[in-house]
């Protein structure tokens, strides 16, 4: 066994160039000892990514360090050829994106054999053995032939393990992980981590585990820091932060993943939407994305679509609004079928369906002002005239929680949740029975995610919306619905009152959801 | 404007080269005392310099800085109208194949295959022979050629805005084929149709005096540089500075356009970027991303 790693970081602060230079993390401390895992947790922009990159030397140019860095006792200047000759030798990094990471023309044993080749200057022959070895010891099933594959051949979590070896091959006795699960599904992102703790143990690695998710990283890290803004907020063991968080930041972080529970919405609602026997084939798909599926929502109630990727929530969402063409099925929305209507009559139906999407960068026009985008689905129907629809916009604003000076303002000039908000406001222009929402608060932070489900929860309440909402997140779902429907390759295979899906599921595959999330 | 000063140091110098050459040519025969087209009797093809004709004359007296600064106007202006006539036609082509999407999309893409292996020089040359000579039959012929790529492009990033979320959302919200178009598709398409203006100006005015070399443009005793190329290559052997002036100008021109086109692409995408890091669009992950980086 080789000795045990030890990295001390002191006091890093890391702070843009120029005259008017902003401090981007103040006074960072961080202490990594092998066989150890240590949670750096922060939303986007807190500089939990800079704390990696200063750590390998790897910074933005332009951007100025300082700190104290001890790596086995040896004083380490930072920028130095002696701190750039630590990377892969002393740090690996496990990227966010492993389609990144990996060379796409290139086999992936190439790409091992070359690293290994020149990291530890092995022969030909034994580089080929260790790099199957490397892919045994992520478990990958059947490495040989894994070693003879371009990456698009594998899956997202398979990518992964492919990225960890690669990080692995250069004995590195630190592994930083930033964010390395974020593009997988909770399943699969469980079974990664396992694999990094395994690592761990058995060869006595030094883990930094960076996330946004501080229930996941909690589950692994035996310490933990809590940064926002370049601050350090909270740190402490793990165990003793989850008990007791010194930081009403820290409380919503964790309060974000915790799993609510509506009360049951009554039977005796008329049925809003009803939906039979949907299905959808994408063209040159080998199986079809939708395989007969049923819905019933009714007034005011709430029903969430869960499942991973690729179970065909997204395309149910959009299939019901009627957005892609080649589906089949009955839709009926109030006893009417969609399909029976003319393009102007659905046009005009349209008005009763708001819909908010993922992506809040995406969702707004960015050559559009503010009450120009909340007041167009106004403008598209006709509705009033310009003084009225702006008066209608600055009041559909105030109900989204924002203020009238943002009527005249830009699309980016807003944040992620502002702009969700806005998409919400406009969503609700017509004052719909059904709103819409595609992984409406995946995109945001813990606390704006939560703000923003509340949103939606007082909204439904308030207005009696019925809510159609689609989500890979399961606290998000126990948030806004009554009831639940989870799907999986393009069928639902469970579906009932959402607090008792959840506390009870039945089919393996919800089992499998519930038991993937960290705080269970 | 103030963007402006964003653009390269190479490209802002061509594109105030290039004023000012608009300028000179549009202003230039007031201060030239000799007219394009009258000859000058006492000066038959005299080097430059010689009686007051700077850049010489032709064979039959008339003056070549004239002759050159009208027919740059002439160029210039056919390139711009030509490029104008392009750009409406490939931005509206374009925008709606790619918001369209599906079969009307496929068959009016293969409507511009078709386009692109017409041999279209040849059938403007037939056009041109064939028809009565006209300002506007020019300015189709050359429009025509051009449009084609412009269109591709158009349609590439129609279809990019047809599923952005902005623009579905509409569509859930009832908006109608034309509203999306003209709200939401025209405007975000008009920057790259913008920058698209500077790559296609240089390729219409070659086209121009490719047919002017040809005496398919504008007919004696007007000028642009097409034709007095090849008035100058006919008096090669007794009086070389004809085809000299014309040429040069011709290159300086097309050489700016070039690098002007390609400052303006860098700076599109720079600007592309900065957009997607304070969010303007792109996915979150790379908003994120610049955010980490940038932040």
């Amino acid at each position: 066994m080789k000795p045990a790693a030890h990295v001390e970081l002191a006091d890093l602060r890391v702070s843009t160039g120029g005259r008017n230079g902003r401090e981007l993390l103040r006074g960072l401390s961080l202490e990594l000892q092998g066989g150890e895992c240590v949670g750096l947790v922060g939303e986007s922009g807190s500089g939990k990514s800079l704390t990696s990159l200063a750590l390998l030397d790897l910074l933005p140019s332009g951007l100025k360090a300082s700190s104290r860095l001890r790596v086995e006792g040896q004083e380490i200047v930072l920028g130095s050829p002696a701190h750039a000759a630590l990377r892969g030798r002393m740090f690996g990094l496990v990227p966010q994106d492993p389609l990144a990471a990996l060379h796409p023309l290139r086999r992936i044993g190439a790409q091992l054999v070359e690293t290994l080749r020149f990291a530890r200057g092995l022969s030909r022959q034994a580089a080929d053995k260790e790099a199957e070895e490397l892919l045994r010891r992520v478990q990958m099933p059947d490495p040989r032939q894994a070693l003879a594959k371009y990456p698009h051949l594998f899956s997202g979590g398979q990518r992964q393990r492919i990225a960890i070896a690669l990080a692995l091959a250069t004995q590195p006795r630190v592994l930083i992980a930033d964010e390395p699960t974020s593009a997988l599904d909770a399943r699969i992102a469980r079974d990664i981590l396992d694999l990094l703790d395994d690592l761990r143990r058995e060869q006595n690695l030094a883990l930094l585990l960076i996330s946004h998710d501080l229930p996941l990283v909690g589950a692994y890290a035996q310490r933990l820091l809590v940064l926002r803004g370049g601050e350090v907020l909270e740190r402490g063991d793990t165990a003793a932060v989850f008990a007791a968080p010194g930081h009403a930041y820290t409380r919503e972080l964790l309060a974000a993943d915790q799993l609510r529970e509506l009360p049951a919405a009554g039977d005796d609602a008329p049925v809003l939407l009803r939906a039979e026997n949907l299905r959808m084939r994408y063209r040159g798909a080998a199986r079809d994305a939708l395989d007969g599926v049923d819905v019933e929502l009714r007034r005011g109630e709430g029903l969430a679509l869960v499942g991973e990727s690729g179970s065909g929530k997204s395309t149910l969402g959009r299939v019901l609004l009627k957005l892609l063409r080649g589906a089949q099925g009955r839709i009926l929305l109030d006893g009417v079928a969609l399909d029976s209507l003319s393009a102007r009559e659905l046009r005009k139906l349209r008005r009763r369906i708001g819909v908010v999407f993922q992506d809040p960068y995406a969702s707004l026009d960015p050559r559009l002002d503010i009450a120009c985008i909340v007041s167009e689905p106004l403008r598209i129907h006709g509705i009033g005239d310009a003084a009225s629809r702006r008066a209608k916009a600055s009041e559909l604003l105030q109900a989204v929680g924002m203020d009238d000076s943002s009527l005249d303002r830009y699309p980016h000039q807003f944040s992620g949740g502002q702009r969700q908000r806005i998409a919400i406001a406009r969503a609700l222009a017509t004052s719909p029975d059904l709103l819409v929402c595609d992984e409406a608060v995946s995109a945001l932070d813990a606390h704006h995610r939560a703000a923003i489900l509340a949103l939606l929860a007082g909204l439904k309440r308030e207005r009696g919306l019925a809510l159609l909402f689609v989500t890979h997140d399961l606290a998000a779902a126990s948030a806004v619905a009554e009831r639940i429907a989870v799907l999986e390759q393009g069928r639902i295979v469970e579906s009932g009152a959402t607090a008792q899906v959840l506390s009870n599921p039945q089919h393996p595959h919800t089992q499998a959801l519930v038991r993937a999330r960290p705080a269970a | 404007m103030q963007t402006l000063r964003s653009l390269p140091i190479l490209a802002r110098g061509c594109l105030a080269m290039l004023a000012a050459l608009a300028l000179i040519c549009w202003l230039g025969p007031l201060f030239s005392a000799y007219s394009p087209h009258s000859p000058d009797w006492n000066s038959l093809s005299v080097t430059p310099g010689s009686n007051g004709h700077w850049f010489g004359t032709d064979a039959i007296g008339r003056d070549i800085f004239a002759r050159t600064l009208a027919g740059g106007r002439l160029s210039l202006t056919i390139g711009l109208l030509a490029s104008v006539v392009a750009l409406v036609i490939g931005l509206g082509y374009g925008a709606v194949a790619g918001l369209a999407g599906g079969r009307v999309e496929r068959a009016m893409l293969r409507v511009l295959d078709v386009f692109s292996a017409l041999p279209f020089l040849l059938v403007v040359i037939l056009l041109l022979t064939l028809f009565e000579r006209s300002l506007g039959l020019l300015l189709a012929a050359i429009g025509g050629y051009v449009w084609i790529d412009l269109a591709r492009v158009m349609r590439a990033e129609s279809a990019r805005l047809r599923e952005a979320p902005f623009v579905l959302a509409a569509h859930a919200a009832g908006a109608t084929f034309p509203q999306r178009l003209r709200w939401h598709v025209l405007p975000n398409l008009m920057p790259l149709a913008f920058v698209y203006l500077g790559l296609i100006l240089p390729q219409a005015i070659l086209v121009e005096s490719f047919l002017g070399f040809l005496g398919l443009s504008v007919d004696e005793p007007s000028a642009s540089w097409g034709t007095l190329l090849a008035e100058g290559v006919q008096e090669l052997d007794s009086a070389p500075w004809t085809l000299l002036f014309p040429a040069l100008l011709l290159v300086v021109t097309l050489a700016a356009f070039q690098f002007l086109g390609d400052g303006l692409r860098d700076w599109m995408d720079l600007r592309g970027e900065a957009g997607r890091g304070e969010g303007g669009r792109g996915e979150a992950g790379r908003g994120e991303r610049a955010e980490s980086a940038a932040a």
